[in-house]
This record gives C-alpha cells, sequence and structure tokens, in this order.
C-alpha cells in the first residue's frame, strides 16, 4: 500500500481517527449482546450440570457432557455427516456459482442488465423458508413431475421414494438456497480485475484455460473463500432442511435442536460449542490459505 | 458465438430454471381443486386464495386471505425486515467507515463482526435463547431483528467496501484539509458517493431477514413472522395447496417490492 501521510497532514487525520473509534460504538454494541455475551453463556452453561429445574441446568461444573460427547459411539457418524453435508454442498454451489459469476461479469456489458440478473437471483430469498423446500415436493415427491415422467416413459413401474427424501435432495435444495451466498462474492472479487490483465494476457497468446486458471480463479480466489465459507457455515448452522429431507441422516444442527427443545441445554451446548470450534479452525485454515480481508481493505 | 459462450449460457439457463422451478411449479398448484399437491392438476379454482372459511378448519385449510394469524406473521415480518434492514445500514456504514483507518485492533475487529455470519445459525439461535431466558427478557420482533442484524452485518460489509471507490479517500482527505469537521466531510462529501451501497446494505439486511428462519426459530414466541409461522404449522399440520397460495402471496408482495427496489437503484446509477 501507499504511505501514510507523515507529519504535515498528520493533524486532520488525527481527528478522524479519534471519530473512527466512535464509530464502531453501535456495532460493537450489538456485538457484545448479540454475539458474544450468547457465545460465552453457550460455552460456560455447556460445562454445567443437566438437572430438572425450570432453565434445564443447575450452576456446577462437571465435564461430564464433553466425556460423554467424546465417547459417545453417534458422535463420529454425526460429525462425519454435518461436516461432509455441508463440504459437498460448497462445492456443488461453488461448481454453479463460478461459472454464473463469470458469466455475470465477463459476459454482460450493461450494468442494467447486471443488476436485473442479480435481482433475479435474490428473489427466490424472498420466498418463505418452508415453502420453498415444500416446493420441490410436487416436483420430486410420489406424485411428482418426475416420478411422473419416468413411469409414463415406462422406466420406473412405482413412484421412486429416493428423490424425495435422500442427501441428493439436500444438495439441490441447498443449491437453489445458497448459491448467491457463492456466486455474489466470487462476483464482486471478479469486478476488481483489470480487464487489461486478460486483455493482454490473450493478445500474448495464452491458451483460454490459462487465463481462466491463472488470471481469473487465482485473482477471485478471495472471493471464492468467502463464498465457501458462507456456503459451508450456513449449511452447517441449517438443522430445518436436514430434518425435513434428509431421509434419516443425523446432524449436528439437529442433535442440537432436539437437545434445545427438550430442554437438555448443557448438552445442547456443548454441541454448539464443538460445532463452533471446528468450524472456526476450518476457516481458520481457510484464512491462512487464502487472505479473505482483500476483498475489503488491504 | 463460440461453443464456450453457448455453453456458459445454457448453464446459466439451467440454474435459473433449477432455482425458479419451483416457485412456478409452487404459483401453478396453488390454483389446484384437489386438497393433495401432485400432478396432474384436477381443476382451476381460487379457493385456497379467498375461500370464505366456514370456522370449524385446521390451518391448512383456511384460505390464505382470511388465515388472520399469517397476516399478523405478515406484518411482523415487515417490522422485523425494515428494522433489520435499518440496523444493517447504520452499522455496516459506520463500522466500514471506521475500518478503512488504521484503527487499533482492526483485524480482531473484523473477524469479530465476520463471526456474526461465520457462527453457524443453530449456535446463534440457542445462544440467544439462553440469553433472553437467563436475562428474563421477552422474545419479540425487535429480538428477531437484532439477531438478524448480527447475521447480516457481515454480508453488507462486504457489500460495501469490496466496492468502495479507492479515490474515496483522497477526497475525504481534501475536504478534511479545507478545515471541514469530520461529519459535514461524511455528510457533503462521502454519504453521496457511497449512497448506493448504503441502500444496498440495506436490501441485503431486508432480504435476509425478510427469509430467516434457523435463527429466528430460537427468538420468536407465538404467531411470529412468516418464516416461523409457517414451519410451526406445517410440521402439525397437512401440506396443502393453501401453503402454495400464502407462498405465491408473499412472492408476489416481494417481487414487486424488489422490482421497485431495482428500479430506483438502476435509476440512480445512471
Amino acid at each position: 500500500m501507499t504511505a501514510q501521510p507523515s507529519g504535515k497532514t498528520g493533524s486532520p487525520f488525527r481527528i478522524g481517527r479519534y471519530y473512527s473509534y466512535m464509530l464502531l460504538v453501535p456495532g460493537l454494541v450489538i456485538s457484545a449482546i448479540f454475539l458474544v455475551l450468547p457465545l460465552a453463556i453457550m460455552t460456560v452453561v455447556s460445562f454445567y450440570t443437566t438437572a430438572p429445574s425450570s432453565t434445564g441446568f443447575l450452576p456446577i461444573f462437571t465435564v461430564e457432557n464433553y466425556f460423554d460427547f467424546f465417547t459417545s459411539p453417534q458422535t463420529g457418524t454425526l460429525l462425519l455427516n454435518t461436516f461432509s453435508l455441508a463440504f459437498i454442498a460448497s462445492i456443488i454451489c461453488f461448481a454453479f456459482g463460478f461459472p454464473l459469476a463469470y458469466f455475470l461479469t465477463f459476459h454482460i456489458k450493461s450494468r442494467t442488465l447486471k443488476n436485473y440478473v442479480i435481482t433475479l437471483l435474490i428473489v427466490p430469498f424472498l420466498i418463505d423458508w418452508s415453502i420453498r423446500t415444500v416446493a420441490w415436493i410436487p416436483i420430486l415427491g410420489k406424485g411428482g413431475i418426475v416420478n411422473f415422467a419416468l413411469m409414463s416413459l415406462g422406466l420406473i413401474k412405482g413412484p421412486l421414494e429416493v428423490l424425495l427424501f435422500s442427501r441428493n435432495t439436500l444438495y439441490l435444495i441447498w443449491l437453489q438456497t445458497y448459491v448467491v451466498f457463492m456466486e455474489f462474492p466470487i462476483y464482486l472479487a471478479m469486478n476488481r480485475i483489470d480487464p487489461d490483465l486478460i486483455n493482454a494476457a490473450r493478445v500474448l497468446k495464452a491458451p483460454p484455460r490459462r487465463v481462466l486458471y491463472d488470471i481469473v480463479f487465482k485473482l477471485s480466489l478471495p472471493g471464492i473463500m468467502a463464498g465457501f465459507i458462507f456456503v459451508f457455515v450456513s449449511t452447517l448452522g441449517d438443522f430445518i432442511t436436514p430434518n425435513l429431507w434428509a431421509g434419516g441422516v443425523q446432524t449436528l444442527g439437529l442433535s442440537i435442536s432436539r437437545y434445545s427443545n427438550n430442554f437438555l441445554w448443557p448438552y445442547a451446548s456443548v454441541l454448539s460449542t464443538m460445532l463452533l470450534v471446528i468450524a472456526i479452525i476450518i476457516m481458520y485454515i481457510a484464512f491462512k490459505v487464502v487472505n479473505i480481508k482483500k476483498l475489503f481493505y488491504e | 458465438m463460440k461453443p464456450q459462450e453457448v455453453g456458459i449460457r445454457v448453464y446459466v439457463a439451467a440454474l435459473i430454471l433449477l432455482v425458479y422451478l419451483p416457485i412456478v411449479v409452487m404459483i401453478v398448484l396453488s390454483f389446484n381443486t384437489s386438497g393433495r399437491i401432485s400432478f396432474p392438476m384436477e381443476g382451476f379454482t381460487t379457493k385456497w386464495y379467498n375461500g370464505i372459511p366456514t370456522g370449524y378448519e385446521y390451518a391448512s385449510y383456511i384460505s390464505a386471505f382470511y388465515d388472520w394469524k399469517f397476516w399478523i406473521a405478515f406484518q411482523n415480518t415487515v417490522y422485523v425486515a425494515t428494522a433489520g434492514a435499518i440496523m444493517t445500514m447504520i452499522i455496516v456504514t459506520t463500522v466500514a467507515m471506521a475500518l478503512r483507518h488504521r484503527v487499533v485492533g482492526r483485524d480482531p475487529l473484523f473477524y469479530l463482526i465476520l463471526l456474526g455470519f461465520v457462527l453457524p445459525g443453530v449456535a446463534l439461535g440457542l445462544g440467544n435463547n439462553m440469553l433472553f431466558r437467563i436475562m428474563n427478557w421477552e422474545f419479540a420482533w425487535w429480538t428477531a431483528a437484532m439477531l438478524d442484524t448480527v447475521y447480516a452485518v457481515p454480508f453488507g460489509l462486504i457489500l460495501m467496501m469490496a466496492r468502495f471507490d479507492p479515490d474515496l479517500v483522497l477526497y475525504e482527505r481534501a475536504a478534511s484539509v479545507l478545515k471541514a469537521s469530520p461529519l459535514s466531510v461524511f455528510r457533503k462529501v462521502t454519504l453521496p458517493l457511497i449512497r448506493w451501497e448504503v441502500v444496498s446494505a440495506g436490501i441485503f439486511g431486508f432480504v435476509l431477514a425478510w427469509g430467516e428462519l434457523i435463527r429466528t426459530s430460537f427468538v420468536m414466541r407465538g404467531t411470529g413472522v412468516i418464516s416461523t409461522y409457517i414451519a410451526t404449522e406445517l410440521a402439525i399440520n397437512p401440506i396443502t395447496p393453501k401453503w402454495y397460495a400464502v407462498g405465491a402471496i408473499v412472492t408476489g408482495i416481494s417481487i414487486v417490492a424488489l422490482i421497485i427496489l431495482g428500479w430506483v437503484l438502476s435509476r440512480g446509477q445512471r
């Protein structure tokens, strides 16, 4: 980055800096009350004893909850399910989101048209969550379009149940929901690529594959990583879609909601804390690989 | 057109079809005579929209226009989304303004803000649920708005900071060298230059708050917002075209709102 202005311009800037701290107050207050405090409570409660009280726990310190979690035979499957689902969903969203962002950036010239396409992709977000998922029933369900078509073609005899209740359904619904989360950061990163760079490469007879990989892909990596994290975390924390459509696949999110519905707060907190810890570790590794801050400031 | 260009167009069209197919199906089937939702349709009716209820039906059979619980939820959703949008707009703008300067602890702060999104929804919901119970705060629409704000701010921040004009700092510096107070620099130089970013952060806040279910489901009671209302009803009631009618109404209203917004925005960009 450029060197900081020295001596002469220092004084008006110091005032600016003082105001910078003032500016952070609303953001910090909201984050402290609704983000940090709940997390702190969650972590503390995860060490409390489960008891049939009004809150579901007694403030007596114990590590038994964690012991139960690590020794339970289901834990391994639970973790594997949760993270493999989220990981594959992110890959699928990338496979669609990246070409979409590329198309928006390099193939559509008119700014108005760009706005319309983006709006078109945001619309499904405004449809109610549950209704967006149950809208797949007439397509994939027993009496749905796909089964109807397959049966009329004589390919299958009876309606297929797996169309609606399987991991694949989950990926489809997540793709529909979260592809925007992947597409948008990539689009923003691609917008920052200097078109002259691509032109120069083309003039110098670089094969299209190299242009795509060495310039477009590599320079949009911060956006890709941001999108990846967005989709990964959203699918990680989604327990409602797996509950409806995963065909009985158990995930961490599902267990958390079940425990909390039964007021088994310490257990729910243990699972949430583990979910958070693992998510942060993955995020940390991702940040080490790609400097995501490049999207925002240098 | 080159074959690659055709390829990418087909790919994008397929994706948009995938995103929109369920929506089209939903709207079509909301006019189905039969109470079951399957193809082929039995006949055309608008009873799921405006059928006059006898007063003895379950929620799944009360027509959408007469389902007063839905309209209360709708009203709550408008409150939540509007509050969420305004809060997101304010916080995103202030934080983005501050983070451009080399404030002490910029990186930890940035990660803290980002945590609002990185934190899995179920964990944030659970934590806030416990917080509200322990503090004895009431669950109301503003609690949902707060959670949605925490969730939407990182998004808005990305939107705003990734699109800042690199020369913005120079204009501001010029104004402040000419002895403009920080407030008037913001009002007369910065804000006019970033107002569309501010508005689009607000739109994102609105959109995210409008449909949020995972976090909201932990901090809403009673009828709640549209998402929690429908999720609760669908858990205990059969799925009938009534819900598709509800979905079509929500979709219709949001599309109209978005078109108006898009129109306003694209006018501003010209």
